[in-house]
C-alpha cells in the first residue's frame, strides 16, 4: 500500500479508499459544535489530521492514520495542507452512508482545481461522485505546544458517557468550570458556580468503572468557559458510549486541558465481537481536543 | 432541616416536582415535625397544588424546631432530577439553618459520581396557603386517570379550557325516552369568544357515569364548570404514574374545582403522601337557569366550511340518542346537526352563554388565598373564602346574552337541512343521532 518510488509529476498527492465511511463520519461529526467550522487538513504518508479551532482558546485534531485506510496511497512531497469547510465535508460524507452498510469510499486530492474528490467504489452500477472546495490555508494552526505540568502527568481516565453526562448537567449553574484533581483521596471535581452551584466528584475509589486511571502528585485546579468543554463532548458518537471507552484527560503546564476520545472507525462486526479492546488499536480514530484555562482572577 | 430519599418514594418525589412544575414557576416547601409540604401557584393564582409527605415517607427525615420553610424555583429543582432517577442510588436535600441562603441537594449515582447541587432559595418567598375542606363539595367523581386521558383524548390537543357539565343521574324529564341510565355528564371544549376564531373545532362528548367513571355523585340541578385543561392533564399524569385514580369534587360555576389522587385499598403508599390540586373555574356558567346548556356558539369564522364540524362522541351506546339526555339542549343541539327539519333561526329568546365579545367578562377568578397558616389546617371559615372572589366584576357574572348577539355567524350554509346536497351527516358520524330509529 505505500507508493511507488517513481513518483509521477501529476500524480495525485493521495489516493485513500475507507471500508467504512460511516466511521470517518462519527470521527470528524465529534469536532463540529458550530455550524460554520473551517478546518485545517494536512496530509502526510502517515495519514490525515483534521484541526479545527476557535477563538485561541479551543482546538481540537481528529487523527486517522494511513492504518485505518483500507488503501493509502502517498504521492506529494512534503505536507500539502488545506482548507476545507467542516459542516460540508461531514455532511458530503454522510450522504455516502448508508445506514446498517459499510460504505466504501475513496478520496483523492487534489483535483484539476485543487477540490477533495469523493467517490463511492463498492457499487458496480451507481456511483456517488462529490468535489468539495478546497482553501489556500492562510494561518498555520496554533501549536499548542502541550507540555507536561510538572515531574509527573496530571491526567485521569473517565468512562465517555460519564464525562458527557457530567459536562451536560453543568449547564445549568453558569458559564465556567472548574476542574480540581485532588491526591487523597484521589477524586475528580468539576464545579459550576452561577445563580446556583453544582459539583460533581468522581472518586477513585467509588466505583471501579468509573475512574480507570487516575495519575495526580500534586493537587491543581483550574477554570474553563463552559462552552469549551461543552464541545469537546457535545457530539461523542453512540458508538463511543456503546463500546463502553474512555476519555483521557490530562492537564499540562499553565492549566491546559487535554481531552482525548477515541472513536472506532472499524467496519460494524457483529455485536459479540465489538468491545473495548477488541478493536485493533489501528481501527480506532484518536480525537484530541486542547482547552485553554480561563486566566486566573483574584 | 434534612431529608434523605431513595427507591420508588424518589421516584414519586421526582413525580410530583414534575407535577409541581408543570402548575406553577416557585416552589414551597414547608417541613413540620410530622410532614412535609410542597406547594406551588401559578402565576395567575388560577391554580394550587400542594403534595405532602407524611416523615414515614423518607429515609430519614429531621426537622429542628417546629418548622422549616423555604421557597426555591421549580427549574432548578427540575434541573436537579435532569439526572434519571433510576440512575440515582440517593438523594438527601438539606436546609441548614433557617436563614441560610442556599438549598443543598446532593444525589449519589449508581455509577460513582456524586452531584451535589446548591440552590438559592427565593428571598422573600411568597407562602400561600391554601386548603380546602373536600366535605364541602357536594358533588364528586372518580375515574381512572387513563380513562379520563382517553376521554380527554377526543379534544384536540390545544385545547385550552373544558366545561364539564353534570346532571343528575336519576333525574329525567317525563318525556325522555324508555331508554334509561342516559349520558349524565357532558364534557364540552371551551373556546374564548374574545379570542380570534382560529378555534374551528368544537368538540362535544356525553358520558355515562356508569360506564367511565368509577364513582359519581351529584343530585340536583345540573352544573358546569369551566377550568383549565393543561394542570388536569399534568395531574392525570402524576396520578396514573403513583397508580391512582382520580378523584374530582366540585360544585359549581366559580366554585373551584379540587382533584386527588385515589388510592386502592391495601395500598400502602396511600398512607405517606397525598396531593391537592385546587383549580379556579369561570364564573360565567354554559348554563342558563332552568334551561339546558347551550350548544357552543359556531366559531366566528365568516367562512362557512366546516366550523359547524362537531366530534361528538356518544358511549358504547349509541342507541341511546341525545333525546333521552333530559335536556332542551340536546334537542337543540340535534336540531344544529342537521337532522332535524326544524331549522334553527334567530330566535331572540335562546339566549348564549358565551356571551358578548364587548363585555369585559372577568374570567377565572382570582382564588383568595390565606397567607401563612401551618400545612395541614383544614377548617376555613367563612372569612377565610377560599372561593374565588364573585363580587369584582358584576358584570362578569353570569351572562345573560340579549339580542345584540347577531347569528350572523350562523351562516345559513352552515345548516344542512334537506334540502342541501352537502353531505355534512357522512362525515360527522359521531353525532348522536336522535331521529332516526335504529
Amino acid at each position: 500500500m505505500s507508493s511507488s518510488p517513481a513518483i509521477e509529476p501529476d500524480a495525485p498527492d493521495l489516493v485513500c479508499q475507507l471500508d467504512n465511511v460511516q466511521g470517518m463520519v462519527d470521527a470528524l461529526a465529534c469536532v463540529r459544535w458550530k455550524r460554520h467550522q473551517d478546518a485545517l487538513v494536512e496530509l502526510s504518508e502517515h495519514g490525515i489530521v483534521l484541526i479545527v479551532e476557535e477563538s485561541g482558546c479551543l482546538q481540537a485534531k481528529v487523527y486517522l492514520q494511513r492504518e485505518l485506510f483500507t488503501k493509502y496511497e502517498y504521492g506529494a512531497e512534503g505536507r500539502p495542507r488545506f482548507g476545507i469547510s467542516l459542516g460540508l465535508l461531514v455532511d458530503c460524507l454522510n450522504t455516502f452512508s448508508s445506514p446498517g452498510h459499510s460504505n466504501t469510499i475513496e478520496i483523492k486530492y487534489p483535483g484539476p482545481d485543487m477540490e477533495l474528490l469523493l467517490k463511492s467504489v463498492d457499487t458496480l452500477n451507481s456511483c456517488i461522485y462529490s468535489e468539495i472546495r478546497t482553501r489556500l490555508p492562510e494561518t498555520s494552526a496554533w501549536d499548542y505546544n502541550f507540555e507536561q505540568a510538572g515531574s509527573a502527568p496530571l491526567t485521569f481516565t473517565v468512562k465517555s458517557s460519564a464525562l458527557k453526562e457530567a459536562i451536560d448537567d453543568l449547564e445549568w449553574p453558569g458559564s465556567s468550570v472548574q476542574i480540581s484533581l485532588q491526591k487523597s483521596p484521589p477524586c475528580v471535581t468539576f464545579r459550576g458556580e452561577g445563580h446556583g452551584d453544582l459539583q460533581i466528584d468522581l472518586m477513585y475509589y467509588a466505583n471501579t468503572d468509573l475512574l480507570l486511571a487516575f495519575h495526580c502528585d500534586t493537587e491543581v485546579s483550574y477554570r474553563y468557559k463552559y462552552k469549551f468543554l461543552k464541545a469537546t463532548t457535545a457530539n461523542i458518537p453512540g458508538n463511543v458510549v456503546r463500546e463502553n471507552r474512555g476519555s483521557k484527560l490530562t492537564i499540562g503546564r499553565g492549566g491546559m486541558l487535554k481531552v482525548q476520545h477515541l472513536v472506532s472507525v472499524a467496519k460494524a462486526l457483529a455485536p459479540q465481537v465489538e468491545s473495548a479492546g477488541y478493536q485493533p488499536p489501528s481501527r480506532i480514530a484518536y480525537i484530541e481536543f486542547f482547552v485553554k484555562p480561563e486566566e486566573p482572577d483574584d | 432541616m434534612e431529608f434523605s430519599i431513595s427507591g420508588n418514594a424518589l421516584k414519586t418525589f421526582a413525580r410530583s416536582i414534575i407535577c409541581l412544575a408543570r402548575v406553577g414557576n416557585e416552589l414551597v416547601v414547608q417541613a413540620s415535625q410530622t410532614q412535609l409540604g410542597l406547594h406551588t401557584l401559578n402565576a395567575s393564582r388560577s391554580a394550587y397544588q400542594s403534595i405532602t409527605f407524611q416523615s414515614s415517607f423518607f429515609d430519614a427525615y429531621t426537622v429542628s424546631g417546629p418548622q422549616a420553610h423555604f421557597s426555591v424555583l421549580l427549574k432548578a429543582v427540575c434541573s436537579v432530577l435532569r439526572t434519571p432517577v433510576a440512575s440515582i442510588d440517593h438523594m438527601s436535600v438539606q436546609l441548614p439553618d433557617h436563614d441560610a441562603s442556599k438549598v443543598k441537594w446532593a444525589l449519589e449515582c449508581y455509577s460513582g459520581m456524586k452531584k451535589t447541587y446548591w440552590i438559592t432559595c427565593n428571598v422573600e418567598p411568597d407562602i400561600q396557603h391554601l386548603s380546602l375542606d373536600r366535605g364541602r363539595f357536594p358533588s364528586s367523581m372518580v375515574v381512572h386517570p387513563r380513562n379520563l386521558s382517553k376521554l380527554l383524548g377526543n379534544f384536540q390537543s390545544s385545547l385550552q379550557e373544558i366545561t364539564i357539565i353534570a346532571t343528575d343521574q336519576t333525574s329525567f324529564p317525563s318525556d325522555a325516552a324508555s331508554e334509561i341510565g342516559g349520558k349524565a355528564v357532558e364534557f364540552r371544549s371551551y373556546v374564548d369568544p374574545t379570542k380570534d376564531g382560529d378555534s374551528l373545532l368544537h368538540t362535544q362528548l356525553w358520558i355515562d357515569p356508569s360506564e367511565e367513571f368509577l364513582q359519581y355523585t351529584h343530585a340536583g340541578d345540573p352544573i358546569d364548570i369551566t377550568f383549565s385543561l393543561k394542570e388536569l392533564k399534568a395531574f392525570l399524569s402524576f396520578c396514573e404514574g403513583c397508580e391512582a385514580d382520580i378523584h374530582l369534587f366540585f360544585e359549581k360555576a366559580g366554585e373551584p374545582i379540587l382533584m386527588a389522587p385515589k388510592f386502592g385499598l391495601g395500598d400502602g403508599s396511600s398512607s405517606s403522601f397525598d396531593a391537592t390540586l385546587v383549580l379556579a373555574t369561570m364564573l360565567v356558567s354554559q348554563l342558563q337557569e332552568g334551561v339546558m346548556p347551550e350548544p357552543p356558539v359556531a366559531a366566528n369564522s365568516t367562512d362557512g366550511h366546516a366550523a359547524e364540524q362537531v366530534g361528538s362522541e356518544p358511549q358504547e351506546r349509541s342507541r341511546q340518542s341525545a333525546s333521552e339526555h333530559p335536556s332542551d339542549h340536546t334537542r337543540v343541539w340535534s336540531e344544529l346537526s342537521g337532522t332535524a327539519t326544524k331549522s334553527v333561526n334567530g330566535s331572540e329568546e335562546r339566549p348564549q352563554a358565551q356571551g358578548q365579545p364587548d363585555v369585559n367578562i372577568q374570567r377565572i377568578r382570582d382564588m383568595e388565598i390565606s397567607k401563612g397558616g401551618p400545612a395541614g389546617d383544614n377548617a376555613p371559615g367563612p372569612s377565610n373564602s377560599q372561593r374565588p372572589t364573585q363580587m369584582d366584576h358584576a358584570e362578569g357574572s353570569r351572562v345573560r346574552v340579549e339580542n345584540n348577539q347577531s347569528f350572523s355567524q350562523r351562516h345559513p350554509s352552515n345548516w344542512v337541512d334537506a334540502s342541501e346536497d352537502e353531505d355534512e351527516d357522512d362525515g360527522v358520524d359521531a353525532t348522536p343521532p336522535h331521529n332516526e330509529d335504529y
